[in-house]
């Protein structure tokens, strides 16, 4: 669990459970949009689609796939309390159109909507995924043939590609280390 | 000069509607004043042609041309059909009918009661009617009395006409409504779903975007570049954008739907295949007589 999370949910920011259309997308989207600013210690927002019955994939795309896009790097938003797959079909045509991944966990287990990670990535991915927070060196230690440098690169191209998070830590010698943490 | 359609005595759709537009017949050309549109005795208009037809015939008697429809077998035939569908509520008050408008509105009296058809709705810039997806999918849902895999089609049909109707208010730009209907055919084994506008067009309001971010794909073909807009999505707004035709193929392709797209002066019937829309290129059109806006029909085969 992730101490810096907050659960939103969708449908307080939308008129109707039904969410149609770029200008609804919009609206909403400004709405999200104040509630994140308005709480700018929160690293990871867990967005619940409770409640929210349809999304077509435009309003999908202009609400959290582009608030995910917005705050890539800094902020990570993913989805929960989701169990339509059609839903999840809409959010995943959206992501994939604007090149963002978003997670999606149910019962524990999460998965990535829109991109995955190139085929090199995907075992950090996946490390990174087991765990609420990692360094790379832990990844070059549990990874045959890593080098720090190597899996360092992986990360934070991870990172730069929206599957992440990062923030700074102090590392053992007293420089700069990264702290790599999964959405949600 | 009078521009006279005279359609055949049998089941009119969208292919049979553009083999009656053919000829020297030019409805939106310079030298037609008039015209008049003929349905005789044993003409059944569907859905996909019905929708077609409304928009052709609100553009001309917008472009001030007298408009004239003469049913020769008058409320007993398919007039009767179309008044249950709503057409006379949609159609300009200038246009003449024979034997004579109708004396009341079918859809209002009937509307939704018939499971096998959602009347065709106003898609009108100035009232967005958020319940009309719904509707539409609603009805989808009542065709199939509670079949297997229903919900999933619903949720498909959902999505396209969110979709599609969404890009009706963003970028058709015209003062004329777009109309939208659906007609469940014999069983419920197949479903049409008709979308149509009378806006600039989408290969219009898409050129000029690409004439400068993407001139290799402003060099195809209206009908090269509209497969490629139902396959990647292009918009022009640039990329981010521009889902929404591309998410309804991808739905409608999960159904083996075939896809008819009519534009300004071409059209082309797209089916599915391995990487998605491809053109069934025995059936691409062009040079057609001019139609403004941009006429789309989805057919379901649910057997």
């Amino acid at each position: 669990m992730n101490e810096n999370a907050v659960v939103i949910k969708l449908r307080d920011f939308m008129n109707s459970p039904e969410g149609w259309g770029r200008d609804q997308g919009r609206e909403v989207h400004r709405r999200l949009i104040d509630f994140v600013e308005a709480n700018p210690g929160v690293m990871i927002f867990k967005v619940s689609l409770e409640g929210v019955e349809r999304v077509d994939i435009s309003f999908a795309s202009e609400t959290v796939v582009e608030l995910a896009r917005r705050y890539r790097g800094s902020k990570g938003f993913c989805f929960i309390d989701i169990d339509d797959p059609d839903m999840v079909e809409n959010w995943d045509a959206a992501a994939s159109r604007k090149d963002q991944p978003i997670m999606v966990w149910e019962k524990g287990k999460g998965r990535v909507l829109g991109v995955a990670p190139s085929q090199g990535n995907l075992a950090a991915f996946k490390f990174a995924l087991g765990r609420p927070r990692t360094r790379a060196a832990e990844f070059a230690i549990a990874e045959e043939k890593m080098t720090i440098a190597n899996a360092s690169t992986k990360f934070k191209q991870l990172c730069e590609q929206g599957f992440l998070l990062r923030r700074d830590d102090v590392a053992e010698s007293g420089g700069v280390e990264y702290v790599y943490s999964r959405i949600g | 000069m009078i521009c006279q359609i005279n359609f055949p005595s049998e089941w009119i759709n969208a292919s049979a509607l553009e083999k009656a537009l053919r000829g020297d017949r030019e409805p939106h050309g310079k030298n037609s004043y008039e015209v008049r549109f003929l349905f005789p005795v044993g003409c059944k208009i569907m859905v996909d042609a019905a929708v077609r037809l409304l928009s052709l015939i609100n553009q001309l008697d917008y472009c001030s041309r007298r408009v004239r429809l003469e049913f020769e077998e008058g409320e007993i035939g398919t007039m009767g059909y179309l008044n249950r569908m709503g057409f006379f509520d949609c159609l300009s008050k200038n246009v003449d009918v024979l034997p004579g408008w109708p004396t009341y509105s079918g859809a209002s009296m009937y509307g939704g009661s018939n499971t096998r058809l959602v009347e065709i709705a106003r898609i009108s810039p100035e009232a967005r009617d958020l319940t009309l997806p719904t509707r539409l999918a609603d009805a989808v849902v009542r065709s199939r009395k509670r079949r297997k895999g229903t919900r999933g089609i619903k949720w498909a049909a959902w999505t396209i006409f969110a979709e599609l109707i969404d890009n009706i208010f963003s970028h058709s730009q015209t003062p004329l409504d777009g109309y939208a209907a659906l007609q469940v055919y014999p069983k419920g084994e197949s479903i049409m779903v008709a979308v149509s506008d009378s806006g600039l067009g989408i290969m219009e309001t898409l050129r000029p975007a690409l004439a400068t971010e993407s001139p290799a794909r402003n060099r195809l073909s209206d009908i090269d570049l509209l497969v490629e807009i139902f396959r990647e999505g292009i918009s022009r707004h640039g990329t981010g954008r521009g889902c929404g035709l591309k998410g309804s193929a991808a739905k409608a392709i999960k159904y083996n739907a075939d896809l008819d797209v009519r534009l300004p002066m071409n059209r082309v019937l797209l089916v599915p295949g391995q990487e998605g829309y491809r053109p069934n290129t025995a059936y691409c059109y062009a040079n057609l007589p001019l139609v403004w806006g941009t006429h789309i029909c989805f057919t379901f085969h649910l057997a």
